[in-house]
């Protein structure tokens, strides 16, 4: 733990020292710390690795059994009732795929504007894009009445000749997960073909030689190759920002594209794609320092990165608490007494005590960031990475909480207690997701050597 | 897989025994099946063997019967599918209906098909037949003739029909010595002992409502359940038009211990002990007749009786006082004395129950249960071991009995006790007849042979009297006969047809009451414990009626049980909270109920509702809420002063359907009250007057000849539930049951929003269907079209394309959708409901909604189709008033209309144009097809600051 908790450097280093430590800085130390543990796994110690995994395999099978339960019973054996319609199934959902927007973020974003220290983290964060779009997907069906039936969103040719009314915020929603999901497995393979190639050239048994040149697509590294894939890259990156920009919006419209105080708001769109880089950050972090600490990357993810890290999260906390801010003096200017009486509650009505905590993870948390002793201290910036998830967490079931139990008319108010299979498949696609994390870097090499290997000749051409 | 061969098959089957004897039992009892279900019918009935002519599959045929009410008969017209009956109507004809029904007559149909009724008679070595009974009996009765009768006794509830009376009557006349018992929990002694106090004899008040210009209650609840509730709703509704005039404009006064109904919908509304309601009497007999009043109140009651008297006094003539059911005797003699000082609207009749007091008949009962002087009891749908007052003893008197047989719907708490226990026909399953409140006869015709073994009370009172298989119809025949005359069949059709039995009224007698005077009551110093009927099962004899226990209660919003309702002052008093479990102690009996804090209650009063705590009610009665009856004496049946409360620490949650958040101020937005003046004076500003909201959509234009609407009158409404009843019963709108309600998920398509003021005052109730908004918020968010507008306005919900993703609820800004968040009526039924007799109340026009699915108010599409099948064969359009909404018809006080806006004769159409009319949350630009007039309030300018 004293090597995650206080790695601190006192001398700025040089740019590439910055974002690869001397022991890491030739080609070959690079290939040899990423690919070590897929390549000579017996020389590594795994006993972290396993019970992580089979803590995790444990509450996959939790995961399982709750959406099994689910459904079979029918989506009443969660607690949402007649006024809470949506509950955890939705925040789970926009909570989700706001960490999916981070891996997209950080290799496109970044990499148009030349933010090269992202080499170092884009690959598992891309993954953990992947994993959390793929879980994010899962829930608006499991959420629904009749999961069976999820399809009829898909314009599909049917007797009936119907097709999905594309009016409807949620069909948004269907394609833009769908198209994101597609595009993160393209953008992720492709990019992972050459380290491919690099494993299959430095495996030394027969199988992974196999397996890695199988997924290598017979990349050889020729100029040409680097020609193409640089171009793609680039292009697809360019795509990606306007994608990803839009997913969340979309997510955002699902709320505002209605009638609901709390909910129609025209903020809502870049509120929620702030708030889902946000959390996503967040979680990237989360993994960096783990994957830091498990394969011993301190020469390629350095105490710098999470500096800059702390940072953007330092930034993006500042926005969160102007558009909360922004939200209440609207309903206040705005007059109208739905609004009005809905921020009343959000402060003082039965959730209150929960949108203290929130307030207190998203916006105030954070600040201790503008000290440059916290964003440079591991253990501490992955601390305060944790808080702010639990705190996006928080927003996204309160956002739904506090205005659908505060509705319009009096009458029909009433309050949501989550039962145990809310709680367990929340839990459980946590569970579900470090399980995929855990057996994505078994066999994927978590850092993108090549683009690791880059930053080396881009800092020596300096 | 192992097969068997036809070699092996043939074994097995030799191997059975099957000599001569088996086979001729087969024989015998394969014909005996045979014969009897080919048989005839014994009776003419409605349900058919060869299809009659005028029955064609998929329309409903319509009859006019009677349902009982705590034994007065109520007129409704009975809707029946193929055979079955589904629902119930009012009937226009019947002066206890008026074409609306209450909540009890909706839920009728669903106790016909309740599976726990029973089902074939139980003797004391368990079932049994309807022979073995009669010889039982046999053997019995010429024990009793012998001593003419001397150990017989029947006991009942009230009966008021008269072949029923007649045939009591005979048996009586045939058993010099026997003895009839008739009581019920809900009685009404104070009111007879009043009129014979009075008048001398015991005379029946019926007030006039309509004419009425102010009306002072003193804890009468005139509105609330009962037999006269529909009635009086009407009048009151009548008698409170806006185009009434400030004159004739009815003023409510309303003096009482625990908000009731009434109460709810009073112009001033007092809290007092019920103790010194005789002194707000006091105060206004004295001030009619000029002199100063010597009956100490507190100074808000003193101010209240002094403007209620001014008030009364200066109309004169159309001015009523009434007193309830739990003030003593002297209180009805005074107001009958203050009536006719006031010349008011009230008529005077000849009881129609014509036996004598409910506490004498118990007190005779109890001493002869004591001495032992019983041999042969019959108790006639009546059920003491559960509702007697503690006096009677019947747990320790019944096993001494040498026979004892109840006859009932249901093997309760009574039949448990009982050596033999006999099933009871349904009224929709028998032929007999009931006087209403007002003494109109009427026929009760069966709509369905009766589902099990079962017989009528008139049944077995024949056979209590020697005859052998007696048949209703032909008894109540016999009764009628010398009044239908000589063509006595076609007169006899003409009632059925009717539903009404002409020129039956009883009329009215004039009498002058005697000067009774009677003493001022001093401030109590003890709480008191004050019951009445639950608004939902009335004594509990609806207790296992799942429609009425799912019904939140008009005030409180509670289902599934009552609770013991206590004033704020006291509950700070107490230290206890809504939710507290506590011990109510009584004289020696202790009772454990869950408190609810109310502001609108007298301080020292506790107040709960009868009919609780079965404990054989069936699957959905038993152990709902808790029961006081052991609290309760024969000769204090509803006061009990000297109660104390102790607290047991425990806490249980209550299943209420609305009261989770207190109001911030919404009310005079969603519930405007407006006063008459203020009407006059032209209604300015939100909700009134709001001009189009902008949008970006373009009117919908098209040819359609029809737009449908609704309008609700909220000054009309008395927030009776009948409405949501009927609603249920039409849309075979599922029950979800407490644990449901208590997880805020209700299917009630239709629920009526009570409004509260600042201090917690009911302000109004507001009924809230569906508002088929033009505009309709959970349309354009429905992904696959499952939410979508008809041609007529309807917004309709396809119920096989909705896959549930909910979105059109949660953008809903009225929540009036509906989620089957299981399959309340998909396999997963609530307790018994999935029983397959309940299946045959469903109606056949409206589809059954599976798990997963929306649901909600369709303004009875399917009767908007029946009407458009009629008229499209006739090649018209649907006229005015072909279509009526089952919550319309239900409606007592016509609140709800509806119609076509684009029929400019359209009485929507006029409603629309009102001065009290607004929007439902108008500003949000949904457009709603469903609006609603104001609240009309009629406070008394000189009062000073309005009460209510």
């Amino acid at each position: 733990m004293s090597s995650l908790a206080l790695n601190r450097i006192d001398t700025p280093p040089a740019d590439t020292e910055r974002w690869v430590l001397p022991s890491g800085q030739s080609d070959e130390a690079v290939n040899r710390i990423v690919s070590a543990p897929l390549l000579q796994p017996h020389k590594w110690t795994w006993r972290a690795w396993w019970i992580a995994f089979a803590v995790s395999g444990a509450m996959t099978v939790m995961m399982i059994v709750s959406a099994s339960w689910l459904l079979i019973r029918g989506v009443g054996v969660w607690g949402n009732n007649t006024t809470v319609v949506w509950g955890f199934g939705i925040a789970n959902y926009v909570w989700w795929i706001g960490i999916g927007n981070a891996g997209t973020l950080i290799s496109s974003m970044l990499l148009l504007m030349r933010q090269h220290w992202r080499a170092s983290i884009n690959r598992f964060a891309e993954a953990m894009t992947l994993f959390a779009a793929s879980i994010a997907g899962l829930f608006p069906i499991l959420h629904l009445g009749r999961p069976l039936y999820f399809y009829w969103l898909t314009p599909y040719p049917n007797t009936m000749l119907l097709w999905p009314q594309w009016r409807s915020a949620l069909i948004w929603d269907f394609w833009a997960i769908l198209s994101y999901l597609l595009f993160s497995i393209v953008f992720w393979y492709v990019g992972l073909i050459p380290d491919f190639a690099t494993l299959r050239d430095r495996a030394r048994s027969n199988l992974p030689r196999k397996v890695y040149g199988a997924l290598a697509l017979g990349w050889r590294g020729s100029a040409r190759h680097w020609h193409f894939y640089e171009i793609y890259h680039k292009a697809m990156a360019a795509l990606a920002v306007p994608l990803v920009v839009s997913l969340h919006s979309v997510v955002g419209l699902d709320f505002a594209a209605s009638l609901m105080p709390g909910w129609a708001e025209t903020i809502f769109p870049p509120y929620f794609v702030v708030g889902a880089m946000y959390s996503g950050f967040a979680m990237v972090v989360v993994l960096a320092a783990l994957v830091r600490w498990g394969f011993r990357m301190q020469a390629i993810i350095t105490v710098s990165h999470f500096d800059v890290m702390a940072k953007v999260m330092l930034m993006a906390s500042i926005v969160m608490g102007l558009s909360y801010a922004t939200e209440w003096f609207d309903a206040w200017y705005g007059g109208d007494h739905a609004e009005r009486s809905l921020v009343t509650f959000m402060f003082t009505g039965s959730y209150a005590p929960i949108y203290f905590v929130m307030l207190f993870c998203n916006v105030l948390a954070p600040q201790a960031f503008w000290l440059p002793a916290v964003r440079r201290s591991v253990f501490a910036v992955f601390v305060i990475a944790v808080i702010i998830n639990v705190g996006m967490w928080l927003e996204r079931i309160l956002i739904i909480l506090n205005t659908l139990s505060h509705t319009h008319l009096p009458s029909m108010r009433h309050l949501f207690f989550p039962t145990i299979w809310d709680w367990t498949l929340l839990f459980g696609s946590l569970g579900f997701f470090t399980f995929m994390f855990l057996i994505f870097v078994r066999l994927v090499p978590s850092v993108s050597m090549h683009e690791v290997r880059h930053i080396l000749h881009e800092g020596a051409q300096r | 897989m192992s097969s068997v061969t036809p070699k092996q098959k043939a074994a097995a089957l030799s191997t059975v025994e099957l000599d001569r004897r088996a086979a001729l039992k087969l024989l015998a009892s394969g014909m005996a099946l045979s014969l009897a279900s080919c048989g005839k019918p014994p009776e003419e009935i409605v349900p058919y063997v060869d299809q009659p002519e005028r029955l064609v599959p998929g329309i409903p045929l319509k009859f006019a019967t009677t349902l009982d009410m705590a034994g007065y008969g109520r007129g409704v017209i009975a809707i029946s599918v193929e055979g079955r009956p589904i629902k119930v109507e009012g009937n226009p004809r019947h002066p206890a209906s008026l074409g609306a029904t209450d909540v009890f007559a909706e839920a009728s149909v669903l106790t016909l098909y309740d599976p726990d009724r029973s089902k074939a008679p139980r003797g004391p070595k368990g079932i049994a037949s309807w022979d073995a009974f009669g010889d039982a009996l046999r053997t019995q009765m010429e024990k009793e003739k012998t001593r003419a009768g001397a150990g017989l006794r029947l006991v009942s509830g009230r009966i008021t029909s008269p072949t029923l009376l007649r045939q009591i009557d005979g048996l009586l006349k045939q058993f010099p010595q026997a003895r009839w018992y008739r009581y019920e929990p809900v009685s009404d002694d104070n009111e007879r002992d009043g009129a014979i106090m009075a008048f001398g004899r015991p005379l029946t008040p019926l007030p006039r409502i309509g004419e009425a210009a102010v009306i002072l209650s003193l804890n009468a609840d005139f509105l609330g359940s009962g037999p006269h509730q529909i009635a009086n709703g009407r009048a009151f509704a009548s008698a409170r038009k806006a185009d009434a005039g400030a004159e004739q404009f009815l003023r409510l006064y309303v003096a009482e211990p625990v908000l009731s109904l009434t109460g709810a919908n009073a112009d001033h509304w007092l809290a007092i002990r019920p103790e010194l309601i005789r002194n707000i009497a006091l105060t206004v007999a004295a001030t009619l007749r000029g002199e100063k009043a010597n009956a100490p109140l507190p100074p808000e009651a003193e101010h209240f009786a002094a403007a209620a008297a001014a008030d009364l006094k200066s109309k004169a003539g159309k001015a009523i006082v009434m007193a309830g059911r739990a003030q003593p005797a002297e209180l009805h003699a005074l107001c009958h004395t203050i009536n006719n000082m006031l010349h008011a609207p009230v008529d005077l009749i000849e009881p129609v129950d014509p036996a004598g007091k409910h506490g004498e008949a118990l007190h005779a009962f109890a001493d002869d249960l004591s001495n032992s002087r019983i041999e042969t009891l019959l108790i006639l749908d009546a059920n003491p071991a559960y509702d007697a007052p503690r006096e009677l003893g019947f747990k320790a008197g019944f096993p001494k009995l040498p026979f004892s047989a109840h006859l009932g719907l249901y093997d309760d708490e009574t039949a448990a006790i009982c050596h033999w226990h006999l099933p009871l026909s349904h009224t929709l399953e028998s032929w007999s007849d009931l006087r209403a409140f007002d003494g109109t006869a009427s026929i009760v015709q069966p709509l369905i042979r009766p589902l099990y073994d079962t017989r009528s009370m008139h049944q077995v009172l024949a056979l209590l009297g020697g005859a052998l298989s007696p048949v209703s119809y032909d008894l109540v025949r016999e009764t009628w006969q010398p009044r239908g005359g000589d063509d006595f069949d076609s007169w006899w059709r003409q009632v059925l047809h009717d539903g009404v039995i002409a020129q039956t009224r009883h009329a009215a007698v004039s009498a002058q009451p005697r000067t009774i005077a009677i003493k001022p009551a001093a401030s109590p110093a003890e709480s008191v414990l004050v019951l009445a009927p639950d608004p939902s099962i009335w004594d509990g004899r609806h207790a296992n009626n799942a429609w009425l226990q799912e019904c939140p209660k008009p005030l409180s919003k509670e289902t599934w049980g009552n609770t013991l309702s206590v004033s704020s002052r006291d509950a700070q008093q107490l230290r206890c909270a809504t939710g507290d479990v506590i011990t109510l102690k009584y004289k020696d009996v202790s009772v454990e109920a869950v408190v609810r804090v109310t502001a609108n209650q007298a301080g020292g009063a506790y107040a709960t509702t009868l009919g609780y705590g079965r404990r054989k009610a069936g699957a959905i009665g038993d152990g709902a809420g808790f029961d006081v009856y052991p609290l309760r004496g024969i000769d204090e049946p509803w006061l009990m002063s000297g109660v104390t409360i102790a607290k047991t620490g425990k806490t249980r949650d209550i299943p209420t359907t609305q009261g989770q958040f207190r109001l911030e101020g919404e009310t005079t937005q969603f519930l405007p009250r407006v006063s008459l003046a203020a009407l006059a004076a032209g209604l300015k500003g939100p909700p009134f007057e709001e001009g189009p909201k902008p949008t970006l959509y373009p009117p919908v234009q098209n040819d359609d000849p029809y737009a449908w609407a609704m309008v609700i009158d909220t000054a009309a409404c008395i927030g009776c539930n009948a409405c949501l009843v009927a609603c249920q019963a039409e849309n075979n709108v599922p029950v979800v049951g407490p644990d449901q309600i208590l997880r805020s998920r209700v299917m009630h398509w239709l629920r009526v929003d009570t409004y509260t003021d600042a201090n917690g005052g009911i302000q109004g109730f507001q009924p809230v269907p569906c508002m088929h908004c033009e505009h309709a918020p959970c349309e354009p968010v429905c992904p696959v079209a499952a939410s979508v507008h008809d041609r007529e306005g309807l917004n309709v919900q396809v119920y096989n394309r909705c896959i549930g993703t909910r979105f059109c609820q949660s953008n809903c800004p009225y929540k009036v959708r509906r989620f089957n968040w299981f399959g309340y009526a998909d396999d997963e039924e609530y307790a018994n409901l999935g029983e397959p007799p309940i299946k045959a109340q469903h109606n056949p026009d409206v589809t059954v909604r599976g798990r997963g699915v929306m649901e909600k108010c369709t303004y009875c599409v399917q009767r908007i189709s029946r009407a458009r099948r009629n008229a499209e064969k006739e090649n018209r359009t649907i006229k005015e008033g072909e279509v009526v909404t089952a919550c319309q018809a239900a409606c007592p006080t016509r609140a709800i209309s509806f119609g076509n806006l684009k029929d400019a004769r359209a009485h929507v159409n006029a409603l629309r144009k009102e001065k009290r009319h607004y929007e439902l949350l108008g500003h949000l630009g949904t457009r709603p097809r469903t609006t609603y007039l104001a609240r009309l309030i009629n406070p008394n300018p000189d009062f000073g600051e309005a009460k209510s």
